[in-house]
């Protein structure tokens, strides 16, 4: 079968405020970390390029805003989604709580399919702990989802915790990938790919308007 | 008649039909190399072909069309086209292996030719396939050539197709986006970057080129090559061997045809180093002009985009008497040209020889894979390694003192007189090229069959005429000679072993700088997504009130490196951006890179929002989602409070207010506004008759306008409206301030925000229907609900006083009942002229 071709998935951070979604994403992105906290008040994405098996997988990080009252709106783009990343704070068994919480609202508003991933950040903060590791095995188990503890300061698991995720939506969407190509069927819509068209024109003419080339 | 690329269409050339496939063959260790060739296996039904297309889009948009085409005729159920063209390569194709192709003369022969290639498949096959495309005529060069002629083919077929169906191929476009397209762009962005930075991923390794050159004055091998081509002790890594002077025949000049090129090339290939097998990897001719192209075994996998040109400058400037042929490859990561060439003749001929090297390197052009890039010359190649016989001579001596050096092997001096060194020293030609140091006797021109001087008639000159030089980094030069031991030409052949430096990929170093290269060109990508900055986030309106503008700015700076089109975008389950009393001015528009724009948040309690902000079921709360198109979303928090008003309250709720209603706690409003609906909630306490604030305005007005000329045609003041407003929510001060004409219109705008009219929207069809008699009429308003029949019977008391008034307040009936009934008797829907006529009617019947 043949498998070499680029494909863009979606997605998406979720965790309470203040966990680190926004740390993750700059150090997986740029490899930045910025110690302050600027609550995200919005929905804010990068793109990156992963290469998986051969194939150019390209992501878009969907970075949320983790504020309670922001929520009935942030819910609206878990259906456009086909990962979800539930974050975490190790120091914090209020944010490790509220994953029940986060894991129901993605049930409910998500695509079926999607992939979930559990991710308990601030690995570093060793004296703060509130959460055991166990834990979050146990809840990852609970749930059949793949668990990783990691440190956006000092970038511990990151790309490891992003490529999994990748991994794991590229391979739940592989048959419909390897059928989608080989046959046109229309019902597969892997990201909104309608929307996406453009962006990428845009984005590519906007370079070769620089100096490549 | 010749095909050309708009003939030909996808569907017509390949024989797609469901038992047909086209797939990628991928290994691992391919994968990591992007920019290497494509590999593809055709099949239909038992047959395989595996074939290797250019690196790039081109041939991804291929195999994207030849997916399309294959879909395409799984959905129809017509019968799949017939291929006639195919059916005469049938019974030549059928039962064959991989790769393998038509036999064509050459072919055959060189198969016997090189009998160990048979037991060394992959490089047999790949050498094989690239001399094939140069030939014509042959099975495999008509498949290798889809890649390029059929996406020329397509892109103008379809330009065709898109006035006939415009819309109609809408499946397939998801499997293309998916596929590649949008992806170009990136992969040649990627290629270009490669490129730039080749020294970081690449280091050298020498490799040995055998260089040859011989005329051979046209005739047949009579003796074995091996002198010449056997001359090195270890076994060279690749072997350029040109010929001049091939076949001097008439046949040969006008049809170049001639059975010496097999000769010749059986020659050479039987003098190859033994120690080592060698592939055949390109063969080209001219007329006399023939170069050969071998690689050891091992290293043909390396080699790839071989490419051959010839160039005629002989008669005319054109034929092919005199000129060049060229091979160019690319060899691991080095761009390699080598080129043999024939200049003219005769010894006053310099500066035309000059020209001939000006002339080839000029229209010696190598078409590129990439159809969208400009054709590579020879200049353009890392290496240039340039054979043959230049045919310079040596001028300003004597036969004799020629000889005499000659004899003495004074070469230094005699290479002074040399017209190539001279020419080369005034740059009027080889610019940039090297040559060794001359230490063999001049090459030309022999008795044929022996080592004696020309002793013709003309006695010709000895000289120099067959070279070798190059041109490049990092290439050593082992051995420049001639070979005496031939004799069968007039010439004696010439070599020259090159070491050279090869650039070669180190895998890991390869693997970092492309992902680097990825990594950069993400960067930009997320720079390039639209962003801005906001100035505020929060915004807060304080102490809202009925009928009352307040405005706050929110600045958005465009901090991106785009220009941006911004929107505010509605919520899942709210048809707009924002809560009713709300406006965002403007509410989308565009922002150039840099610019800024101020958009106005302007909170207003109208009478249909008033209603439930003053129960306190709804709040002054919103969030808004700012959208920039292809970007991020920004959310914008709206709160504040607002102070209840007996504009937008009931008549029941006010009937229950013994005080002001913004002396209420908010807890009692609710639960009031709550009960309102329901007329027969038992109420601990006796109500009001009708509300205070209606009271205070019409007593008012009884008592200081019964007589006020224009009273309820003027308008108030915008001002005193608000101080009536707030004097009737908090009770201060104890009388209502304000012109007559300001309560007036106060007391309109009352009734005009009344959620339920005086006349309940239950009651309005019934009036509409009585309208014309009187009885009736008054028989609705006594059913009314208490209060609201109260308020009724209160107004049309106070307006008959009024009217008793009318010869200084200037009113009559018809006013009257213009203005009032269109307040107390309102349509639950829309309210067409004979309705509004029909309510005056009804209400007139009051005024009298
Ligand atoms: N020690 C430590 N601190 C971290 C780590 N990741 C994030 N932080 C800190 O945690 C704070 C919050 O990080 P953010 O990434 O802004 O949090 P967020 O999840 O995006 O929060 P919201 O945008 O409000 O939803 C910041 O002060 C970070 O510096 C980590 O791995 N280790
Ligand atoms: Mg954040």
């Amino acid at each position: 079968m043949a498998k070499q071709y680029d494909v863009l998935f979606r997605l998406l951070l979720l965790g309470d405020s203040g966990v680190g979604k926004t740390c993750l994403l700059c150090r997986f992105t740029d490899n930045e970390f910025h110690p302050s906290h600027i609550s995200t008040i919005g929905v804010d994405f990068k793109m990156k390029t992963l290469e998986i098996d051969g194939i150019k997988v390209r992501i878009q990080i969907w970075d949320t805003a983790g504020q309670e009252r922001y929520q009935t709106i942030t819910k609206q783009y878990y259906r456009r989604a086909q990962g979800i990343f539930l974050v975490y704070d190790i120091t914090s068994e209020r944010s490790f709580q509220h994953i029940m919480k986060w894991a129901s609202d993605v049930d409910e508003y998500a695509p079926e399919k999607i992939r979930k991933i559990l991710v308990g950040n601030k690995s570093d903060e060793v004296d703060k702990r509130q959460v055991a590791t166990e834990q979050g095995i146990k809840l990852a188990n609970a749930y059949g989802m793949d668990f990783f503890e990691t440190s956006a300061f000092t970038n511990h698991n990151i790309t490891e915790t992003f490529t999994r995720l990748a991994e794991q939506v590229l391979a739940a969407n592989k048959k419909d990938l390897d059928l989608l190509r080989m046959s046109g069927n229309e019902e597969i819509n892997l990201a909104a790919l309608e929307e996406e068209e453009g962006l990428y024109e845009r984005v590519a003419s906007d370079e070769s308007k620089g100096c490549w080339c | 008649m010749a095909i050309t690329a708009d003939d030909v269409s996808l569907e017509d050339i390949i024989p797609i039909s469901l038992d047909f496939a086209v797939v990628e063959v991928s290994s691992p260790e391919e994968l990591a190399v992007v920019g290497a060739d494509t590999r593809v296996r055709v099949s239909h039904q038992e047959e395989e072909l595996e074939l290797r297309l250019p690196f790039g889009s081109h041939s991804r948009l291929f195999l994207s069309e030849v997916n399309r085409a294959w879909s395409d005729v799984c959905k129809s159920t017509t019968q799949a086209p017939r291929f006639e063209w195919i059916s005469k390569y049938h019974k030549n194709t059928r039962g064959q292996g991989v790769v393998k192709q038509a036999p064509s003369p050459l072919d055959s022969t060189l198969t016997q030719l090189n009998e160990h290639k048979k037991t060394e498949k992959p490089s047999d096959q790949k050498g094989s396939l690239e001399r094939d495309k140069g030939s014509s005529n042959s099975g495999t060069q008509k498949t290798r050539a889809y890649s390029s002629q059929e996406s020329q083919g397509l892109s103008s077929r379809e330009d065709r197709d898109d006035l006939v169906r415009s819309s109609s191929h809408t499946t397939s476009n998801k499997a293309q986006i998916l596929a590649m397209p949008q992806f170009g762009l990136r992969d040649n962005l990627i290629k270009c970057e490669l490129m730039k930075s080749e020294d970081i991923y690449t280091y050298l390794q020498n490799f040995s080129f055998f260089l040859g050159t011989y005329n051979v004055n046209g005739q047949t091998p009579k003796e074995s090559l091996f002198p010449w081509l056997n001359c090195t002790s270890d076994p060279p890594d690749m072997y350029c061997v040109g010929f001049q002077e091939l076949d001097l025949s008439k046949e040969a000049f006008f049809f170049n045809d001639t059975p010496k090129e097999l000769e010749w090339t059986k020659a050479v290939s039987e003098a190859l180093h033994p120690d080592a097998k060698y592939a055949l990897v390109k063969l080209v001719r001219l007329v006399g002009i023939m170069l050969i192209f071998y690689v050891k075994n091992e290293h043909a996998a390396f080699i790839s985009d071989v490419e051959a040109e010839t160039v005629g400058t002989g008669i005319m400037g054109r034929m092919g008497n005199k000129g060049a042929v060229s091979i160019r490859f690319r060899f691991h990561n080095s761009d390699i040209c080598v080129v043999n060439s024939h200049l003219a003749a005769h010894i006053e001929e310099y500066e035309r020889r000059n020209q001939d090297y000006k002339d080839i390197c000029s229209r010696l052009q190598f078409r590129q894979l990439d159809p969208n890039q400009p054709p590579l010359t020879i200049m353009k190649h890392d290496v240039i390694l340039w054979i043959g016989d230049l045919n310079y001579r040596i001028t300003e001596l004597e036969v004799s003192n020629v000889k005499e050096l000659i004899s003495n092997k004074d070469f230094e001096t005699l290479h002074n007189y040399d017209q190539l060194k001279r020419q080369i020293d005034e740059e009027a030609v080889f610019v940039g090229f090297v040559e060794g140091d001359i230490d063999f006797q001049p090459t030309y021109k022999y008795d044929t069959g022996s080592d004696l001087w020309d002793t013709s008639e003309k006695c010709r000159v000895p000289a120099w005429c067959d070279r070798i030089l190059y041109r490049g980094k990092n290439i050593v030069q082992k051995h420049y000679q001639s070979h005496m031991a031939l004799k069968t030409s007039d010439h004696k052949p010439v070599s020259s072993l090159l070491q050279i430096g090869i650039k070669r990929v180190n895998p890991d170093d390869y693997k970092r700088t492309f992902e680097e290269i990825v990594r950069n060109i993400d960067k930009m990508e997320n720079e390039c997504i639209p962003s801005v900055t906001l100035s505020k986030r929060e915004f807060h309106f304080t102490d809202l009130k009925y009928m009352q503008h307040q405005a706050e700015t929110l600045s958005l700076f465009n901090d991106g490196q785009v220009p941006c089109q911004f929107e505010f975008i509605q919520k899942p389950n709210e048809s707009t951006y924002c809560k009713a009393w709300l406006t965002a001015n403007p509410s989308k528009g565009f922002i150039a890179n840099g610019g800024t724009v101020d958009i106005d948040f302007e909170a207003f309690v109208n009478r249909s929002t008033a209603p439930e902000l003053n129960s306190g079921q709804e709040q002054i709360e919103d969030i808004l989602v700012l959208h920039l198109e292809r970007g991020k979303d920004y959310f914008i928090s709206i709160s504040g409070n607002y102070l209840p008003s007996c504009y937008g309250s009931s008549i029941h709720s006010l009937c229950q207010l013994k005080e002001p209603i913004q002396d209420m706690p908010q807890e009692t409003l609710r639960e009031m506004a709550e009960k309102s609906g329901d007329e027969n909630a038992e109420n601990t306490e006796k109500p009001l008759d009708i509300p205070k604030e209606l009271w205070m305005m019409v007593d008012h007005l009884f008592r200081s306008a019964l007589k006020q000329e224009d009273i309820f045609q003027q308008p108030g003041l915008r001002s005193e409206f608000a101080v009536i407003r707030d004097c009737l929510d908090t009770g201060i001060p104890d009388s209502l301030p304000g012109s007559n004409h300001s309560v007036a219109e106060a007391l309109l705008l009352f009734l005009d925000a009344l959620p339920q009219p005086v006349v309940p929207f239950s009651f309005y069809q019934q009036c509409l229907e009585s309208c014309s008699n009187a009885s009736q009429c008054e028989k609705i308003i006594s059913m009314l609900p208490q209060c609201h029949k109260n308020v009724f019977n209160y107004l049309a008391a106070f307006l008959r006083e009024l009217l008793k008034n009318s010869a200084s307040n200037r009113l009559d009936v018809n006013i009257l009942a213009t203005i009032f009934a269109s307040l107390l008797l309102k349509s639950p829907t829309k309210q067409d002229f004979a309705e509004k006529r029909k309510t005056q009617e009804f209400f007139q019947h009051f005024l009298a």
